[in-house]
């Protein structure tokens, strides 16, 4: 599983510094609106109404964008927690934790593409 | 007591003229405070993992109609998604600052026969991206543009 692990390293590590680059540019807006700022009713009435949140959500960019923030923080995590299984609990179940990271990231991709292209 | 490192990871890229014991994680590894900083930066991942799911959920509950995204936003109210956010929103400021510091530091010295700006200006324009996109995405999902 390792060797598997290390073939496919160049498309996780692409994955893994998009998840920190755009991810990380992405999150604060993301975070301070949908997650925090609508349910603390911090932002004007029917900011993100299902009429309006469906309306941006459902334009090219609005999808693409919201591919961007389910994806990549998804193989960021995955890389990062990884390295703190391999860090913390040394590297014999380095395979077993890294494919199993790297399967959740995988599926939650697909699964997020079959949403974007269904909203 | 001690443990044997990663070999893959730590091994050199040819083999040296002297022969020497395999490499050693010392047991207090993680007090160090480099290696706290480090380990408190891989262990954002979990927390990424999860906002990735959680924005999965966000996406599915758009897709599912008005009822399944009022629920969706209610549910996020509840006291734990709150500190959860955050938790998550310390952790994407804390992996941008450290992030856009070591990025500039690990740029070629050339691409082909162009050179990347001075370290100075690319780390100012990752901050100027991040505050751009930032305050964008306020604009419009707090709802100012588009009305």
């Amino acid at each position: 599983m390792r060797a598997l692990l290390l073939r496919l390293e160049p498309i996780i590590w692409l994955l893994f510094g998009a998840g920190i680059l755009v991810g990380t540019l992405l999150l604060p807006g993301y975070l301070l609106t949908v997650a925090l700022g609508a349910p603390l009713h911090l932002l004007p009435d029917g900011a993100l109404s299902f009429e309006r949140a469906h309306m941006l959500g459902s334009s090219l960019v609005g999808r693409v964008v919201l591919l961007a923030l389910i994806a990549l923080p998804l193989w960021k995590g995955a890389h990062h927690t990884r390295a703190l299984a391999v860090d913390t609990l040394g590297h014999h179940s380095d395979g077993l934790v890294g494919s199993l990271l790297y399967a959740v990231a995988a599926i939650g991709s697909v699964l997020g593409i079959v949403a974007i292209l269904s909203i | 007591m001690a443990r044997p490192a990663d070999p893959h990871a730590m091994q050199p890229s040819r083999p040296g003229r002297t022969r020497t014991a395999p490499p050693q994680v010392p047991d207090d590894f993680w007090t160090r405070p480099r290696m706290r900083t480090y380990l408190l930066f891989d262990a954002t991942g979990i927390v990424y993992l999860l906002v990735g799911l959680v924005a999965l959920r966000v996406a599915w509950a758009l897709r599912d109609g008005k009822a399944a995204w009022d629920a969706l936003l209610a549910s996020f109210a509840h006291p734990a998604y709150l500190a959860f956010h955050g938790l998550a929103l310390v952790c994407a400021l804390f992996v941008g600052v450290r992030f856009f510091r070591l990025f500039p530091k690990a740029q070629p010295a050339h691409i082909g026969p162009a050179k990347p700006p001075p370290r100075p200006v690319l780390h100012a324009m990752l901050y100027a991206a991040w505050i751009g996109i930032t305050l964008v995405l306020l604009a419009i999902l707090g709802g100012v543009w588009p009305k």
